[in-house]
């Protein structure tokens, strides 16, 4: 671990990003047509707010074995090219 | 990606996704690296990127990272790591291979300018709305000439490279230092770079949700796929021991395709 999980030091108030992050995607689902800019621009920075980005350079990454779309379990050296390996954290490949 | 292979460097994605869920994004798109499902988030928090902002009753958004891409030595060392401010905008591969090892380039443009010869290179021809691109600058000076650097008193020119595109939402270039010099014709000391040098910068394209008009409609702005022309200028001014030349710009243009940004594969039916 390189960080204990905590409670994240933003601006905006945890009841509030609460509110925005539930608010806006149900709008979403309900055909999204009355999502105002405002709300938008709140969801983003609910979404951000405080955020953090892990291991610095410099510093080892943990070591981890997560299975791939195929079902094989990759851990971290068998992903790793001869002189490196880009590693790319996304939200979802379904949203 | 072909671009990172080329250099050695292999790529990986992790999601909080199932395995069923990447394996059809992954047939889709023909996707050729890793796609890593992390259910129930245990490595995107042992990275400490768990995003903590989503309320645990959220069932669609809890689980999520705050998306980001590391560059990682084969000693696992983070070599660097490119983490962006706003969830939609997100790094490309080919800024890292530009920067780190002084990999191929998309397009880049030659500009001769007097004693100054400057090539400007894009790390990639072709991108996605909402990505960050790696931008390079190049210089060659004759010799017994310098150009300005900062700080400098208003009076004068620094070096300057600037694209101007509605594409473009912000853009930086980290130049050398420069190092001081007397200038005999001016009588004064000011930051000067002579000979060779080479600066890099990043160039975000803003970004459009991949989701229907009608939600983008309060957003105003919607970045289209196709081809552009990135219209730009390079200003600076030149001095030698004996002249010191009037500032200078140069416009150019280099040639940027947007591609439509990927959204999530159709639902299989069973």
């Amino acid at each position: 671990m390189f960080e204990p999980e905590r409670e994240v030091t933003g601006e905006m108030d945890t009841e509030r990003k609460a509110t925005v992050l539930h608010g806006v995607i149900d709008k979403m689902r309900a055909g999204g047509t009355d999502i105002q800019t405002a709300e938008w621009v709140e969801f983003v920075e609910a979404q951000n707010d405080g955020y953090r980005t892990g291991p610095a350079a410099g510093a080892k990454v943990p070591e981890f074995a997560l299975p791939d779309q195929t079902g094989r379990l990759r851990p971290l050296h068998d992903l790793m090219g001869p002189n490196g390996l880009l590693l790319v954290f996304s939200r979802s490949a379904d949203w | 990606m072909g671009k990172l292979q080329g250099h050695g460097i292999n790529a990986a994605a992790i999601t909080y996704d199932s395995r069923e869920v990447l394996s059809n994004f992954g047939e889709a798109y023909k996707i050729g690296y890793p796609l890593l499902s992390d259910a129930g988030s245990k490595v995107i928090r042992e990275f400490g990127i768990f995003n903590t902002n989503v309320p645990a009753d959220h069932k669609m958004m809890y689980g999520i990272p705050w998306p980001g891409d590391y560059l990682i030595g084969p000693d696992g060392v983070v070599r660097d790591k490119w983490f962006l401010p706003s969830y939609e905008h997100r790094a490309s591969a080919s800024a890292a291979v530009l920067r780190h090892f002084d990999g191929e380039r998309g397009n880049s443009v030659r500009i001769e300018a007097g004693v100054v010869t400057a090539t400007v290179a894009l790390s990639t021809d072709r991108c996605f709305p909402g990505q960050e691109l790696g931008l390079m600058l190049d210089v060659r000076l004759e010799a017994g000439w310098h150009v300005y650097g900062r700080p400098l008193p208003a009076q004068y020119q620094a070096i300057e490279l600037r694209l101007e595109s509605a594409l473009i939402g912000e853009q930086s270039l980290d130049l050398p230092i420069a190092h001081p010099l007397l200038l005999k014709a001016l009588g004064e000391t000011l930051p000067v770079y002579a000979g060779e040098f080479r600066a890099h910068g990043k160039v975000g394209i803003k970004w459009s949700p991949p989701m229907p008009a009608k939600f983008l409609e309060p957003l105003g702005e919607r970045i289209e796929p196709g081809r552009y022309q990135i219209a730009g200028t390079l200003r600076f001014q030149a001095c030698s021991d004996d002249i010191c030349e009037t500032p200078q710009q140069v416009t150019f243009e280099l040639p940027l395709t947007v591609e439509a940004g990927i959204t999530p594969a159709p639902k299989k039916t069973a």
